[in-house]
């Protein structure tokens, strides 16, 4: 059994199913991300977990108990909010201790535990201050001393990252994978950013209107997205979803883009099997930008690169790469390239498919053919 | 209000400005005349005021119709002065204005942090009350005193403004707790405090402000009242405010209008006092208690 | 949890004798049985504490309500009596000419108290919100006759107003023998007297009210008004007056039933007189509920004013509450 599992889990408030039969587990140690975008109902997955909110059917244990009737305080849990929620009244050393004072921790020992979470965030400094004198990050580090003080079987983080500035943002989430690292805790994480999902994580669960969508590795979830939304919504900037149709020419299998005056036929390098029963029918090509590239930025140990030209039409310098934004069946499609590639808007020029990471979905269903 | 006034750029020239000041003042002499004339007046003699200018300074100042006032003049039936009464009205308020604040803390807090089905009705419901016409419950009040046996004792006054200042403080402890981060009563909850721990530890430390406002409020109508006062008072429990228009309404010999005045600043001192230290709260208190929601 | 494991560990097996699986077992469940009462209790903790205002209310406000709604169709004189007896003192309540007055009263004070108020307090806020000097000082003395009881203020205005003694004599002694202000002691004059006193009490706290609602516009609002050639007075008309609308309907709402309920003011100032000149709705109902041993028709007087007022205020508030809502 594994350490969280949550079977079967629907919420309605009234006639409004927020989650629809939600199944997740996560091993000791593993670090689960819940994405989606906002209203998907991954705040609302979370807060059943604490306890905040009651569950309508299904079952939550955690460490092979159930805790679905559990008062939140029992469940052995301790949670990060997006407004931290440092009691105002409190100093930082108050709010950090709160948790072990109502359950009886004497008063040396809850000096002592302080002191240790203290140290480990390197806050000693600011103990006994009260959060209105610090400084969001600070506050950020308050938060979660107040979880890690508790030594707790789950921590729960609730978008804890979203109120801090861009930069502050990246340098917490290197501090917090860094604590996991070390600590070897059971994270559960509620995000809607798509890269502190894939950063963080060691299991990234996908929501999407109260259904789960696809739980896996962040590699898979980001190679082999289940279907239409996840390949979408991972990755920035996004994947490349394109209508074509699969071709079968004499056993070997390409794709064709109908463009305006003739359609582009990439092959298709190995087809998996699933795919020759679309043959003549039209799918939804992805791929992903970095795998539009120019000719020599292709990746050298890619095998199958199909090379065609496309007109350019809007050029994006980031810096470190160019996006280049073209025209292939009728949708906007962005490519990455070198940065310092010279080109001008407007030029026909060859670009590189790497055929080897492209994948196929199904118009109706929207599901992962291959 | 404490913002200092925006750069609103508005071009007005040196005429109109000194038309805008004018007329500014104007009114600052409308609203500072009546206090001026009972204080002016409240240290002259008699014979002064019935013989000279109600507006213009004393030309014998004199602290009797201030003494008269406090312990002597005539109220009812009693030499008695206003002391007693302003006694009357301390004992009232007191006990008043502790009761409905914590009723009103702690009902804001349930009615905004632990929601039932029906909250929306229950608040509705007080909140009507706030503006009820007291004439409207004057009769069945004065049964139900009667039948309790506290008819003309303070302890039913304080009953009668506790209950219909519930409406008020509920309403302001409901609007501030609202704006209060529920994230925090979460956080509260999985560190493990109960309800009243919540209460204790979380809410009240951060209510100073609004805790300032209701006692104010109260204060200033329970201290302010006349119609309950009037209505179930008696010798022993009858409030300043309506010993003081015994005292100024009385029929029976000369007016003594400087007295009159004394007494009239007397019943006006402690609110006013509350207003010249607290004024920003106190304006608070009247806006929330006039943009409701 | 401690408890738990306190009552079904050794110590407890050993009191009792010899461990009975089956006797630990039932310990247990009496114990978990205890400890779902306590997680009930705190799930209605909440109401419970509610409860005792909210009886309150419900028995004070609107029992007594009830009450005096059936004591207004009762043959009630001196005393409460429950004899039925229709719609009579209504139809006797606007026969009366008392009533009649009183009610002719409140429309003229009603009607000026609000208007004039409002035009003094949007006036201040305008002028107030015109980047003075001495805004400090002003604000505080427009506002603190709020901070007074209708008592003071009704007998500051008394004496001021009285013929005798106040503004009158005030002005034959500078020299203006032919000023005349007798209208406190008249009886067409008045309550107009009571509308001065109470709009000298109330306007300043309209004026915060407005002035609340000037400083909360976006000042880029006006900057854009500006650049698209508004004049000040246009800029006003056309922009700031129709966006302080949230501030306009709370005036009324307050101004209005403060002038409904009016009743302090009126006995401080004139009791009601001369003769009964000032009567207003309030003093109408206390004299026949009280002195005039007309309890039934007293009943009837309050429950019209209740319904004055719950047609101004009940639509206020389901509009705010629902605005809230959402």
């Amino acid at each position: 059994m594994a350490f969280l599992e949550i079977n079967r889990l629907h919420k309605q408030y009234g006639s409004v199913e927020v989650l629809k039969g939600v199944d997740i587990a996560i091993e000791e140690g593993g670090f689960l991300v819940l994405v989606g975008p906002s209203g998907c109902g991954k705040s609302t997955l979370l807060n059943t977990i604490a306890g905040l909110e009651s569950i309508s059917s299904g079952e939550i244990s955690i460490d092979g108990k159930v805790v679905n009737d559990l008062h939140p305080s029992k469940r052995d849990i301790a949670m990060v909010f997006q407004s931290y929620a440092l009691y105002p009244s409190m100093s930082v050393g108050e709010n950090i201790a709160f948790g072990l004072e109502m359950r009886g921790v004497s008063k040396a020992d809850r000096e002592k535990a302080i002191q240790g979470v203290a140290g480990m965030l390197q806050i000693e400094h600011l103990l006994k201050r009260r959060p209105g004198q610090l400084s969001g990050g600070q506050r950020q580090r308050v938060a979660m001393g107040r979880a890690l003080v508790r030594d707790p079987k789950l921590f729960l983080f609730d978008e804890p990252l979203s109120n801090l500035d861009a930069k502050l943002r990246v340098d917490m989430r290197t501090e917090i994978k860094r604590l996991h690292q070390k600590l070897g805790t059971t994270i559960v994480y509620v995000t809607h950013d798509q890269i502190e999902a894939m950063t963080l994580a060691t299991q990234i669960a996908v929501l999407k209107d109260g259904i789960l969508q696809q739980v896996g590795s962040p590699d898979e979830v980001y190679s082999k997205p289940a279907n239409m939304f996840v390949a979408d919504f991972m990755g920035s900037p996004t994947m490349n979803l394109i209508e074509a149709r699969i071709e079968n020419g004499g056993g070997s299998l390409s794709v064709e883009i109908p463009q305006r005056d003739r359609s582009l036929s990439l092959p298709v390098p190995q087809p998996p099997t699933s795919l020759q029963s679309y043959s003549g029918r039209s799918v939804v090509l992805g791929i992903r930008p970095e795998d539009i590239t120019d000719l020599d930025g292709a990746d050298p140990k890619a095998e199958h690169i199909a090379h065609a030209n496309c007109s350019v039409e809007v050029v994006e310098p980031t810096g470190a790469d160019t996006f280049v934004v073209t025209q292939l069946g009728g949708k906007e499609v962005t490519g990455r390239m070198r940065s310092a590639n010279g080109l001008s808007v407007g030029a026909d020029v060859p670009f590189a498919f790497n055929m080897g990471k492209i994948h196929f979905f199904d118009p109706a269903t929207e599901l992962r053919i291959a | 209000m404490s913002a200092a006034s925006k750069d609103t750029a508005l071009r007005t020239g040196v005429i109109a400005r000194a038309l805008i000041y004018s007329i500014l003042l104007v009114f600052a002499v409308f609203y500072l005349l009546p206090l001026f004339v009972m204080l002016v007046n409240s240290l002259k003699t008699l014979d002064e005021i019935r013989q000279g200018n109600m507006l213009a300074f004393p030309e014998v100042f004199t602290f009797e119709p201030w003494i008269q006032a406090w312990g002597e003049a005539q109220i009812g039936v009693e030499p008695t002065g206003l002391k007693p009464y302003f006694i009357n009205s301390l004992v009232m308020v007191v006990p008043a204005v502790i009761i409905s604040t914590l009723l009103g803390a702690i009902n804001g807090y349930v009615l905004t942090k632990w929601q039932f089905r029906g909250h929306r009705v229950v608040f509705g419901l007080m909140l009507f009350s706030c503006f009820i016409p007291f004439q409207i419950v004057l009769i069945p009040m004065a049964r139900i005193l009667g039948i309790l046996d506290l008819a003309g004792t303070t302890s039913g006054l304080v009953l009668v403004h506790v209950v219909y200042g519930l409406g008020f403080t509920t309403l302001f402890f409901r609007n501030y707790y609202d704006a209060f981060p529920t994230e925090l009563i979460r956080a509260a909850t999985i560190d493990g405090a109960g309800f009243f721990r919540i209460f204790r530890r979380i809410l009240l430390p951060s209510s100073g402000p609004i805790i300032v406002v209701t006692v104010i409020w109260q204060f200033t109508n329970v201290w302010n009242d006349f119609l309950f006062g009037a209505s179930f008072a008696d010798f022993d429990s009858q409030p300043m405010t309506v010993a003081l228009n015994n005292l100024v309404s009385s029929s029976t010999g000369v007016k003594e209008y400087n007295v009159h005045f004394a007494g009239a600043i007397l019943a006006a001192l402690p609110t006013l006092i509350v207003y010249v230290v607290s004024g920003r709260y106190f304006v608070r208190g009247l806006m929330a208690g006039a943009v409701k929601g | 949890m401690l408890i738990a494991t306190l009552f079904s560990s050794d110590p407890l097996s050993f009191v009792s004798g010899k461990a009975k699986p089956l006797c630990q077992w039932r310990l247990k469940l009496l114990f978990e049985n205890a400890v779902t009462m306590i997680e009930r209790l705190q799930t209605y903790l909440p109401r419970l504490v509610l409860s005792p205002s909210f009886v309150l209310i419900l028995l004070f406000v609107y029992g007594f309500i009830a009450f005096t709604g059936y004591l207004s169709v009762s043959d009630s004189r001196m005393l409460p009596s429950l004899g039925f007896v229709g719609l009579e003192n209504y139809e006797k309540l606007f026969s009366l000419r008392h009533w009649s007055i009183a009610l002719k009263n409140l429309a003229i004070f009603g009607i000026l108290y609000i208007v004039i108020c409002t035009v003094i307090g949007l006036g201040l806020a305008i002028l107030l919100d015109m980047k003075i000097r001495g805004e400090g000082v002003l604000r505080p003395i427009y506002l603190y006759p709020m901070a007074l009881s209708f008592i003071v203020t009704g007998t500051a205005w008394k004496w001021f107003l009285d013929p005798g003694i106040g503004l009158e004599n005030v002005m034959h002694l500078w020299g203006w023998e032919s000023f005349s202000f007798n209208w406190i002691k008249s009886r067409e004059m008045a309550i107009y007297t009571v509308v001065l006193a109470a709009v000298w009490q109330s306007s300043g706290f309209v004026m915060a009210m407005f002035l609340a609602g000037l400083r909360g516009i976006d000042n880029e609002i006006l900057k854009a008004a500006q650049i698209d050639g508004a004049s000040n007075w246009q800029l006003y008309r056309r922009i700031v007056i129709p966006m302080l609308r949230p501030a306009f309907l709370s005036a009324f709402v307050v101004l209005a039933h403060l002038a409904i309920k009016a009743y302090d003011l009126v006995i401080a100032l004139t009791n009601g007189g001369p003769g009964r000149a000032t009567e207003l709705p309030a003093t109408f109902m206390y004299s026949y509920s009280f002195t005039r041993n007309q309890m039934g028709i007293g009943a009837s007087s309050a429950v019209i004013m209740l319904m004055m007022i719950a047609s101004i205020i009940i639509p206020y508030l389901y509009s705010e509450l629902r605005e809230k809502k959402t």
